[in-house]
């Protein structure tokens, strides 16, 4: 190879290994995820949209319950979406008018004298355990369909009827999974160098089953992390003329479109200062800088300039860390809890 | 093939071949019997229901858990017997030669 006198073989593995390397080597996570934002979808509505690398009918009941349906009817496959309509509180096949639940049970089948004995044991048509929370429609994906194994947090910026303000927020598409993206988290040596951030800021990650907290900077960010779907960041920061400190919130929460794509939602709260006060004018200053548009700040929001590393990297599973990177292995221990392989040959040669 | 004699209800009676490691309602359905055998297989439809001929009924492997539930269901709408067995859950081998069924009726 080069000038250095060298004896040993070169480790070739270093040098190869990105060959191999996939952009994104993982299945969805199991989690929470937001779907909708409530307002846009009426009692009685339907619509498809595409999330966790397939297709789902979005409806809402005539009572108001959320629907998300694999599209596909059990009898004969036709797509819900296209043709059905919300009868009650019930999706209709546009084909022979079978109908399902917001939990996937046929409930009716308009022609047959005795309904199949599968439908009084389990529901026939996939659909996902759906919650209204934040003005928002979430739901819980699994890849074998199991129930949800945690609760979404109450969030007080986004669920207090007062206290709170704030109607900024952002939709982004990242080309790459959510691991990618949250272990951004943990890598605090990037804000420094992508970020220009002045300093590396100490980080902490603690875990607790699903949710992790991050504390970065020694308290200036505090994140609570619920699962792959749900960061809440909250920053706090001295506000110079009254010396008090404020608490500025980003909600994000990022859904996977496929496997590696991912749609970036965030909000962004704060408490409701008087209009004119210097807290108001400082926390929406705040805020600017978390969007990253922040006036003379050299400092630089995610929006700038994370994408252009998400959207090109592969994912190395054996990454060189020196002194001086985040905590990045137990974090990807911690999210590896989210993975659940379906066994797709297994699970369809079952009787 | 393995023979097996169907009988119907007013008394009349027919031997058919039936193909082995396959369902007996695919025999019934395929040799103009009348059983339709709408869902294949699955214990969805419950129209390939018969009662087989008491000498050969306790010769069979029991019903299964949807095999029963198939029966419960038409069981509102037809007479079910202690020999009353969905067809496609009959796989004809060779111990199965000369079994007899009556069709039976369904919803």
């Amino acid at each position: 190879m080069s000038a250095q006198p060298n004896t040993s073989p070169v480790n070739l593995k270093i040098l190869l290994e990105s060959q191999s390397m996939a952009r994104c080597p993982f299945p969805i996570p199991v989690g929470w995820y937001h779907v909708a934002f409530s307002d846009t979808l009426k009692p009685g509505e339907l619509r498809n949209i595409q999330l966790f690398g397939q297709e789902w009918v979005l409806f809402r009941t005539e009572s108001g319950k959320p629907g998300l349906s694999d599209p596909y009817c059990a009898h004969l496959g036709a797509h819900m979406g296209h043709g059905g309509k919300v009868c009650g509180e019930h999706l209709r096949c546009p084909f022979h008018h079978w109908e399902y639940d917001t939990d996937g049970w046929c409930k009716t089948i308009p022609y047959a004298k005795v309904m199949p004995p599968i439908t009084k044991k389990q529901p026939i048509v996939r659909m996902l355990p759906a919650v209204e929370r934040y003005g928002m429609i979430w739901a819980w994906y699994h890849p074998l369909c199991e129930a949800p194994s945690w609760e979404l947090p109450y969030i007080p910026e986004m669920e207090d009827k007062t206290g709170y303000a704030g109607q900024r927020r952002g939709t982004w598409t990242a080309n790459t999974c959510i691991q990618e993206i949250a272990e951004n988290g943990v890598d605090v040596a990037h804000l420094k160098f992508l970020h220009n951030a002045p300093m590396i800021p100490p980080v902490e990650a603690t875990y607790d089953g699903p949710k992790m907290r991050l504390n970065i900077g020694q308290g200036y960010i505090i994140g609570d992390i619920y699962g792959p779907g749900l960061n809440v960041m909250r920053f706090h920061q001295k506000e110079p003329t009254t010396g008090k400190v404020i608490t500025a919130t980003m909600i994000s929460y990022t859904v996977p479109v496929t496997a590696d794509k991912s749609q970036m939602n965030m909000s962004f709260r704060h408490v409701d200062f008087p209009a004119g006060s210097p807290e108001l004018a400082f926390t929406k200053k705040q805020i600017d800088h978390m969007i990253g548009a922040a006036e003379g700040e050299e400092s630089a929001g995610f929006e700038s300039v994370d994408f252009i590393v998400w959207n090109n990297k592969k994912f190395r599973a054996n990454p060189l860390l020196c002194d001086g990177d985040g905590p990045i292995f137990p974090f990807r221990k911690w999210f590896s809890q989210f993975y659940v392989n379906a066994d797709m040959a297994k699970i369809l040669s079952s009787a | 093939m393995t023979k097996v004699r169907v009988t119907w209800p007013g008394g009349s009676e027919q031997e058919l071949a039936a193909g082995k490691g396959r369902q007996l309602m695919e025999a019934l359905r395929d040799n103009n019997t009348g059983v339709q055998g709408t869902c294949g297989g699955q214990c969805a439809c419950g129209t390939c229901h018969v009662y087989v001929r008491e000498d050969w009924a306790g010769r069979l492997p029991p019903r299964t858990e949807d095999e029963q539930a198939m029966l419960d269901a038409i069981g509102e709408l037809v007479e079910i017997r202690p020999n009353s067995r969905l067809s496609c859950q009959i796989v004809v081998d060779d111990t199965l030669a000369g079994i007899s069924v009556e069709i039976g009726p369904v919803p």
